[in-house]
């Protein structure tokens, strides 16, 4: 067992998991799409990108690509769920929470392709 | 193999097969030096994992805590920060900005919690930025850095140059040289020091420089070896191997570019030739050869001397080494051999001095040359040429200064090893002096700055002493004695294309082109060295001789005649004055206008008012 890849699994998975649950729920419904939950995602993500960092293989730049475009999908939902919040005078409507909610979503098909292609590599690995 | 069309395939496959095999070897040569580049950039991002992990978990901790702990607006009501108002306080507090409490003040819960949220960011900021900064100062990240700010300049030059492998004294020089030419080079040195100095010099041209081993064909690869722009190749390292290595690398990736070696022994020399047909300059060998002509013709060695120091270089004075008489030479290593071969095959007695005995040679004494009594014993007082050439500057001083005591009259010749000695070597006041990274230096600037010059000094001895003599006092007439600019002229369509018809006429007569063009009474400043036409060279052609198209020619004088020349060439109005001394319009209107009347005012205004 090596530590490094429990660690990197870990993320990878607690990324897509945390991002599942935020998205799971109407898709316009405030109450079921938990802001604390879309931070632990942000930041979950965040940290498995840059445990991404500096993997040279073909996979692993992949990986990173995946990564990156999460962060992406995800740094956007929160920065419409501020101004939302904060700034716009509607305050949060049922669209703009189905447009953090899609976004999100988006987010979560990377991380799904993220975690696919950690199990590809696990599984290529053990038959190689 | 009989069929000679059979012969004619087989032998155009190898060629194809060879020219594919050095094409796939060219890539991946560059392939693996770009790969060592960014696999540094990978290590260093790699590096750069824990500390930013650290920082985005402290501050993720500390926002989650300022959100999650209950706060109190400015009356005292119950008031949860949300997550942007908890991120901007982390944001300015992590930053040592510290804007204070921000939109209300805060609980004495919020309070605790800053308190130690303050302190973790200040530590998680202080080793990201510590491990960035160290990062940095990291020599193999800088190394990384500079290998692709040279692989990308060397990508970017656009116009022909030249790679030097080893960029010693000999590599300077040329350097300097070729850039006084106008020409580009780039400089590999396995000196980092050598490197560094190339910022401090004066070069025109911006010089792309590495420091690498010339060995790898890596670091050749990425100086330009397979740039589509690069002319010429030039191993000047001080060690012969790496030389050869070099000239098999180029021979190997791009057997069409020219390469020039340094060589200091003959069996270097012979493996270096088997790789193609590199030029191999041996500074010992070269030394003798130019003893033998300075021994034979002094003005043609002075000349020869003159025009390979380049542009800017002063006129060496004509030495007169005696013909007739003994000569006693210290130390016979790679220059005591070549020296002691060439004297005595123009039939000069030569007398050995060597520390160590040898068989090879006659008339040896086993001395160092510096004890006393020795130079006596040999009989110094009757030679007439002494040479001091070990590879000491030291012992080469003190012999030098010791022979000149025992006979004031010897003709003296010492080896200079180190730059550093030449203020030593100067004050001495020798009468010849070798240094061999000069030597070389000026060997390969000759080979190439033009094949003319190259042809010039290859076939200037065989025209005797008087003639260079003479060819010396019309330079030092026309330039002084500095050596101005070396051009040379292509007497073709596309750079002389307002003398195409004048030639074509077969009445173009040298002396006529030569002339100033603001008035034609004033010859050009300007001497013709070489006159080549297809494979046949007339050299210092004299003004009677007949030009044709297609003619090159090398000139040596004032660079404001080269400038005069090159408008001569290409405007049809100067050419027609230059030569005919008749002025005539070189506008559309007023050509058309004077064709009909041709009046003799009107065409000098149309001639001045287009120049």
């Amino acid at each position: 067992m090596n530590l490094e890849k429990v660690v990197f699994g870990f993320f990878v998975l607690l990324a897509a998991t945390l991002n599942f649950g935020f998205f799971i729920g109407d898709i316009d419904d405030p109450v079921l799409h938990n802001r604390f939950e879309l931070f632990a995602a942000v930041v979950v993500n965040l940290i498995a990108t840059v445990l991404k960092f500096g993997d040279r293989t073909q996979i692993g730049a992949v990986h990173l690509a995946t990564s990156l475009v999460a962060d992406l999908q995800l740094i956007s939902a929160a920065l419409v769920f501020g101004y939302a919040v904060y700034v716009s005078t509607a305050g949060l409507t049922p669209g703009t929470m189905a447009s953090i909610v899609s976004l999100s979503g988006g987010a979560l098909l990377a991380n799904l392709v993220s975690v696919v292609l950690l199990v590809v590599e696990t599984v290529s690995f053990h038959r190689g | 193999m009989s069929n000679p069309l059979l012969t004619f395939w087989a032998h155009r496959n190898r060629r194809e097969e060879e020219e594919r095999r050095a094409r796939r070897a060219r890539l991946l040569a560059a392939a693996a030096s770009a790969n060592r580049a960014s696999a540094t950039i990978f290590l260093i991002l790699r590096r750069m994992r824990a500390p930013l992990i650290v920082l985005i978990v402290i501050f993720s901790i500390s926002v989650l805590g300022l959100a999650l702990i209950p706060g109190q607006d400015a009356e005292g009501r119950p008031w949860d920060m949300g997550f942007f108002d908890a991120i901007y306080v982390m944001s300015y507090t992590a930053t040592t900005i510290g804007f204070g409490e921000i939109p209300y003040p805060f609980t004495y819960n919020q309070r605790m919690w800053l308190t130690i949220s303050i302190y973790l960011t200040v530590v998680g900021w202080a080793y990201a930025i510590g491990s960035l900064l160290g990062l940095v100062q990291d020599r193999a990240f800088r190394s990384a850095l500079a290998l692709q700010r040279f692989t990308r300049k060397v990508a970017r030059l656009s116009e022909p140059f030249v790679l030097i492998a080893g960029y010693g004294r000999a590599g300077e020089l040329l350097g300097h040289s070729m850039d006084a030419l106008g020409r580009r080079v780039v400089v590999l040195d396995r000196d980092a020091e050598r490197i560094d100095e190339l910022e401090l010099e004066s070069y025109h041209g911006d010089v792309p420089g590495l420091a690498a081993d010339a060995r790898d064909p890596g670091h050749l690869g990425v100086a330009g070896l397979d740039h589509p722009c690069c002319e010429a190749v030039v191993a000047l390292t001080d060690d012969d191997e790496a030389n050869l290595a070099v000239v098999m690398t180029t021979a190997l990736l791009r057997p069409d570019l020219r390469v020039i070696a340094r060589a200091t022994t003959h069996v270097i020399a012979e493996r270096m030739r088997v790789f193609g047909a590199p030029s191999v300059v041996n500074p010992f060998d070269l030394f003798g050869d130019h003893v033998r002509l300075a021994l034979r013709a002094p003005a043609s060695y002075q000349l020869l001397t003159w025009l390979e120091s380049g542009p800017g270089a002063a006129l060496p004075a004509r030495g007169a080494p005696p013909r007739s008489g003994r000569w006693v030479i210290c130390g016979y290593g790679r220059l005591g051999r070549e020296l002691t071969a060439d004297l005595r095959a123009e039939g000069i007695d030569v007398t050995v001095i060597d520390p160590s005995p040898h068989d090879d040679v006659d008339d040896v004494v086993v001395a160092g040359g510096y004890e006393s009594g020795v130079l006596a014993a040999v009989g110094l007082e009757e030679a007439v040429g002494f040479v001091a050439g070990t590879d000491n500057d030291i012992t080469n001083l003190s012999l030098v200064e010791t022979a000149r005591r025992t006979n004031p009259a010897l003709f003296l010749a010492a080896r200079q090893n180190r730059p550093s000695s030449a203020p030593l070597f100067a004050a001495m006041e020798l009468d010849a002096l070798l240094v061999p990274t000069e030597e070389v230096a000026h060997e390969v600037y000759a080979q190439l700055s033009t094949p003319l010059l190259w042809r010039f000094l290859r076939e200037m001895p065989a025209l005797g002493d008087a003639w260079a003599a003479d060819l010396v006092d019309r330079l030092t007439d026309v330039c002084g004695q500095h050596l101005q600019a070396l051009w040379k002229v292509r007497l073709n369509e596309r750079e002389a294309p307002a003398l195409m018809p004048w030639l074509a006429s077969g009445q173009a007569r040298l002396g006529d082109l030569l002339r100033n063009p603001e008035d034609r009474g004033e010859p050009l400043h300007a001497v013709p060295l070489l006159l080549l036409r297809r494979d046949d060279a007339a050299l210092a052609p004299d003004p009677d001789c007949v030009l044709a198209p297609g003619d090159e020619l090398l000139l040596a004088g004032w660079p404001a005649a080269r400038r005069a020349l090159e408008i001569t060439l290409v405007v049809d109005a100067v050419r027609e004055y230059v030569v005919s001394g008749r002025r005539v319009p070189s506008g559309w209107l007023w050509g058309t206008l004077s064709r009909p009347a041709p009046d003799a005012d009107e065409e000098r205004v149309g001639a001045r008012s287009t120049r």
